[in-house]
């Protein structure tokens, strides 16, 4: 664990209940009477590695493996059963775009109020404003109800304060697949400025293609523990290999 | 305490939160927030045909005020019951309607029964002035007791958000608590002397013996009730036993769901 990791997480486990039928009403908690019919399921199972300062970090592994819970458990959506995680700087999450948005208020206001959720003060937002605007394109329909959106432009809104929340720690899921074409450049384009300027992205995707040509390292996940973590190049070709291994 | 710092740093977003629901709630309605004037007063015609005409409810005239309109009276117990209601209901609610929001973001959850409680707050405080300017205007003085009511008002807004934070972890496990609670609330009403004098309730106790009387006015409600009449109807100090009690009960149950609360809010996100 070196001093300038920014994100170290240690033997962090997370497990789910499961019920075989979960109906939740007070009447099926009564007749289950003190037998609770619930199974344990790791869904992460004693992961460890840290995440240098500056570094983009991809997670891979197929569905199922446990990549989204790590990620909501490192997005503090989840709480570890076991170990730790520990975040330098201020973290933000980008697990949806457009979180909270109104459907009835305006872009204005939406901006405002998802940026809030994201946690940025009213200040920041006020300086960023034009910049989240602009890079939206929605110039023109910012005083619209969002609910008069096209859903590109939905999404692109709620994209753009996301990437304007400019923690020292991103942790994305799979939503630079947003807008089209020319939105998408812009996107990955904002994202190598981040790494560019020093922050720490910690990424969820299944583009292999895209994990090589941003990450600079990559974890994979297999059925909730750590498989492997190290160099992006060296894990995803093993990751392939295994891929390809199994289907023959 | 960490807890309790995180909810302060983070209190524009509850600012944003409440805007959120005061702002989209009455969108596109052409009366707009006259919409939530026109509720109490529909419920105040309908209640002053039953119970004043029809059932001949006669409370007490206003000491000292002198006033005896039955509509007043009946909305200075009416209104505070409104809000209690409806607090209740929202925050309860409040985690099963933002389910999308708390799976996706991290942010304090608590913030969420705080917006219902502001947000139902606003539309109370709009309520609660016209019934000031009405009293007013019909020969009441409670325009200076306004500073005392405003107090007793953050008083009810502390229990019923208390309330509202139980009653929303239980619901995230048992959805049978929102239905079970609308049954309760209805119940719980018709328990409270608003639409009613309490002086019934003391005539019919007179057969049944002291305890009743004694029983009935373990509510809380009853006792907000009786507080805010005390202020708005009758302009006068409300006793000292109804303030304390009032007060010592907000307290405990606002400390009990803020405890309830915050213990069970890490394991929201995946139980809902």
């Amino acid at each position: 664990m070196s001093e300038n990791s920014a994100v170290v997480v240690d033997n962090v486990s997370k497990k789910f209940k499961l019920y075989r039928e979960r109906n939740q009403t007070l009447k099926s908690a009564v007749m289950r009477g003190r037998k609770t019919v619930a199974e344990e399921f790791w869904a992460v199972r004693d992961v460890s590695f840290d995440v240098p300062e500056g570094q983009t970090f991809g997670l891979i592994g197929r569905n199922g493996s446990g990549k989204s819970t790590l990620l909501k458990t490192l997005a503090r959506i989840y709480h570890p059963d076991a170990g730790s995680i520990t975040l330098r700087g201020k973290a933000a999450s980008l697990l949806e775009v457009g979180s909270g948005f109104h459907p009835e208020l305006s872009g204005r206001e939406n901006v405002y109020l998802n940026a809030s959720i994201l946690g940025l003060k009213r200040r920041e937002v006020d300086e960023r404003f034009d910049d989240i605007v602009e890079f939206s394109g929605v110039e023109k329909f910012i005083d619209q109800p969002v609910k008069n959106y096209s859903s590109g432009m939905y999404v692109r809104l709620g994209f753009s304060v996301a990437v304007h929340t400019n923690p020292d720690i991103l942790v994305v899921d799979e939503v630079l697949a947003v807008g089209d074409g020319a939105f998408r450049e812009k996107s990955r384009q904002k994202f190598l400025e981040f790494t560019r300027d020093g922050k720490t992205v910690i990424l969820v995707s299944h583009s292999l293609p895209q994990i090589r040509e941003m990450c600079d390292q990559v974890a994979w996940l297999n059925k909730g523990t750590l498989r492997e973590v190290g160099d992006a190049d060296t894990v995803t070709e093993h990751y392939e290999k295994a891929l390809v291994d199994e289907k023959d | 305490m960490t807890y309790l710092k995180e909810l302060f740093a983070t209190r524009e977003l509850l600012y944003n939160l409440t805007m959120r629901e005061v702002k989209g709630q009455y969108r596109r309605t052409v009366l707009g927030q006259l919409w939530s004037l026109l509720n109490p007063i529909a419920t105040m015609l309908v209640y002053t045909v039953v119970f004043s005409f029809i059932f001949r409810a006669r409370p007490n005239i206003g000491d000292p005020s002198g006033l005896d309109i039955y509509p007043l009276w009946l909305m200075c117990g009416l209104l505070p019951w409104l809000y209690f209601s409806r607090v209740v209901n929202g925050g309860l609610n409040s985690m099963v309607t933002n389910s999308g929001l708390i799976k996706k973001v991290y942010f304090p959850r608590m913030h969420l029964p705080f917006s219902v409680m502001a947000s139902v707050g606003f539309t109370w405080l709009i309520e609660m002035g016209v019934l000031l300017l009405a009293l007013q205007l019909f020969g009441g003085w409670p325009i200076w007791w306004i500073p005392i009511v405003m107090l007793v008002m953050v008083t009810l807004a502390f229990f019923a958000v208390g309330v509202a934070m139980m009653l929303a972890i239980t619901n995230v496990h048992f959805r049978d608590t929102q239905h079970f609670t609308t049954i309760v609330l209805q119940m719980w009403m018709y328990l409270t002397p608003i639409i009613y004098p309490i002086s019934l309730v003391e005539n019919a106790a007179r057969d049944l013996g002291d305890w009743v009387i004694v029983v009935y006015r373990l509510n809380p409600m009853e006792r907000f009730v009786e507080v805010f009449r005390n202020l708005m109807y009758d302009n006068r100090w409300p006793a000292l036993d109804d303030t304390l009690f009032i007060v010592a009960v907000s307290g405990v149950v606002f400390a009990l769901g803020y405890l309830v609360f915050s213990r069970n809010e890490k394991r929201l996100a995946e139980l809902l």
